[in-house]
């Protein structure tokens, strides 16, 4: 029961919440850059980030592989010093939910951070706070509901994603089988009561986070 | 000590433009000294008030020039020289306010306050309550406040870290008049408490006129004149000037037809109307322009015998616009095809029973008329 329902259950938490937490620091910074600062090569950054929205996922997986597998571009070196290779391990599903769900955070976190009026930071520049603090006490505390909101749709596509995650980490019982790639594999086997149970426990996971979310945007004023 | 401001800024349309040696869309070009004074940079929307303030405070950069601040240079092109806004100490209180949402009024006047000390933190804070009288507020969040509140909340905070400079970008803007004016007379204190150079930007020209020590009048990107508000408002120094301190009625370069130096008046030909002003100060040129205030012209019965005498001619009511207290006439004046814009008390109005396309006689008063 336990290896079947348990394990993919909590490896799935594990990867998503894990990459959520990256996603949710890297996708803060990297949409404060793009919200706030003006340079050179501005729209290719924006188009790598939101590239993995537009792929298919299967794409996304391929690509990771080139880049990170055993023989990839980066994987090879890494295989040579450590003998170490991350292709069909948890860690690759971390990456390939991170990828994937980087642009969501990036894309509602940047619109929040735009709409924030930047006569705020200029009156905290004025009483001597300097950029990085004016944007930790000032500009993201103004622009939470559109993070949080990043955050939880990164969470809802790091628990859902299928495609990159069985290219990269594969679905070997015990190690990567997440809960979507279980319900998959459930269903192909013909074990419809499973795949039922899986579907349900997913059913009720999001209405939980939608649930939460709902509250704690309620009780902030602004 | 005071502010010392000789700098200009260019605004192109798109990035490109500069490169591609386009003309500038706006070019502001300002120069003045302002002392330990309330000053007030008073011109219409639109002629670079803004843009000087946000270039003194350093949240917009100069293309050229210097500004130096009690002896502190805040910016100096060639030395290259350009001071951070977190460095120039100065007070800075926005035309919305620009309050945070997401802190009470003691956080947001603290704000200002990192470094200090905790306990004289706590003090200053409850100090600026008091000098802005709003000691029960401490615990209120913006969306709380009142206007007139959200302001002298807005003053407390620039003020707290104790400021070189206090800069106001119209302030009072969007404020009722009763609220408007309470608020000037704090600022008025607190400039006279202080004894620190104090901006204020306004286009109302009663707010201007009450408050200010000293005015400098923009128009079109440039400084068009520096004063105290009496020598603006009754000599102002060209047309500009002259409308926006309410001289309705500007007749532009009017040929100067006679010099009297003994009766001491001079007569201006304009348009084939012939008035006779006072003789100006100032040495005279060929051509001078001139300007009468609505409320400085008489209007008197059509069938007064004074038709003939100085400055009187003869018109017509064109329209008419109650104010309230007064009533505002457009007039044709008979065969010169000028207008004149008149405004009258209602108690003579009413004494005259005027209506619309009725006849009267207008008098120009020669000691009220300003010449530029």
């Amino acid at each position: 029961m336990f290896d079947q329902i348990g394990f993919p259950l909590l490896i799935t938490l594990k990867i998503a919440g894990l990459s959520t937490l990256i996603v949710a620091i890297t996708g803060m910074v990297i949409s404060y850059i793009l919200a706030r600062r003006d340079f050179v090569g501005k729209w290719l950054v924006d188009i790598l980030v939101t590239l993995p929205l537009v792929l298919p996922p299967t794409v996304t997986g391929y690509l990771l592989v080139v880049l990170l597998g055993k023989k990839g571009m980066l994987g090879s070196i890494l295989y040579n010093l450590t003998g170490w290779t991350i292709v069909f391990t948890w860690q690759a599903a971390v990456i390939a939910a991170f990828v994937v769900s980087l642009p969501l955070m990036v894309k509602t976190t940047t619109a929040a951070i735009e709409a924030v009026d930047r006569e705020y930071e200029y009156a905290a520049f004025t009483l001597g706070r300097k950029e990085l603090d004016t944007a930790l006490f000032i500009t993201l505390p103004l622009a939470k509901k559109g993070i949080l909101a990043g955050i939880v749709l990164s969470f809802a596509r790091a628990v859902g994603e299928f495609g990159a995650t069985l290219m990269f980490a594969g679905n070997i019982p015990g190690r990567t089988n997440t809960m979507s790639i279980s319900i998959y594999s459930a269903f192909q086997a013909g074990n419809s009561e499973l795949a039922n149970m899986l579907v349900i426990i997913l059913i009720l996971m999001s209405l939980l986070s939608m649930a939460i979310t709902a509250k704690i945007i309620n009780n902030w004023k602004i | 000590m005071g502010i010392k401001a000789d700098f200009r800024r260019r605004y192109f349309r798109k990035k490109s433009d500069k490169k591609k040696g386009i003309e500038p869309l706006f070019i502001l070009d300002a120069q003045f000294e302002v002392g330990d004074e309330l000053a007030v940079f008073f011109g219409r929307s639109g002629t670079g008030k803004t843009t000087a303030l946000q270039c003194i405070s350093g949240l917009l950069e100069p293309n050229g020039g210097k500004i130096i601040v009690n002896g502190t240079v805040y910016f100096d092109c060639h030395k290259r020289i350009n001071l951070p806004v977190q460095q120039r100490s100065l007070g800075y209180v926005f035309q919305n306010y620009a309050l945070f949402p997401h802190m009470d009024v003691k956080k947001n006047i603290a704000y200002g306050l990192k470094g200090w000390d905790e306990n004289e933190k706590e003090e200053r804070i409850k100090e600026m309550l008091q000098m802005l009288e709003i000691e029960g507020l401490g615990e209120n969040y913006p969306s709380q406040l009142s206007g007139g509140q959200k302001q002298r909340v807005a003053l407390a905070r620039a003020l707290a870290p104790k400021p070189d400079i206090l800069l106001l970008d119209e302030p009072f803007s969007a404020l009722d008049r009763v609220v408007r004016m309470k608020l000037r007379e704090k600022i008025k204190d607190i400039q006279r408490e202080l004894k620190i150079p104090v901006l204020f930007i306004t286009h109302n020209h009663v707010e201007a006129f009450t408050i200010a020590d000293k005015i400098v009048v923009f128009h079109d990107g440039r400084v068009q004149q520096i004063g105290t508000p009496e020598d603006v408002f009754y000599h102002p120094r060209n047309s500009h000037v002259a409308e926006l301190v309410g001289v309705t009625n500007i007749f532009e370069d009017s040929v100067v037809v006679k010099d009297d130096e003994m009766a001491g008046t001079i007569k201006l030909s304009c348009e084939d109307m012939e008035v006779t002003a006072k003789r100006p100060e100032f040495k005279i040129k060929d051509k001078l322009s001139w300007g009468i205030r609505p409320e400085n012209l008489r209007i008197l019965p059509a069938t007064d015998d004074s038709a003939c005498e100085e400055n009187t001619f003869r018109a017509c009511v064109k329209s008419m616009v109650n104010k309230g207290s007064s009533k505002v006439l457009a007039l044709e004046v008979k065969e010169k095809s000028n207008y004149l814009i008149a405004e009258l008390g209602n108690q003579s109005f009413e004494n005259m029973d005027l209506k619309a396309e009725d006849d009267c006689l207008v008098r120009i008063e020669r000691d009220r008329i300003v010449l530029f």
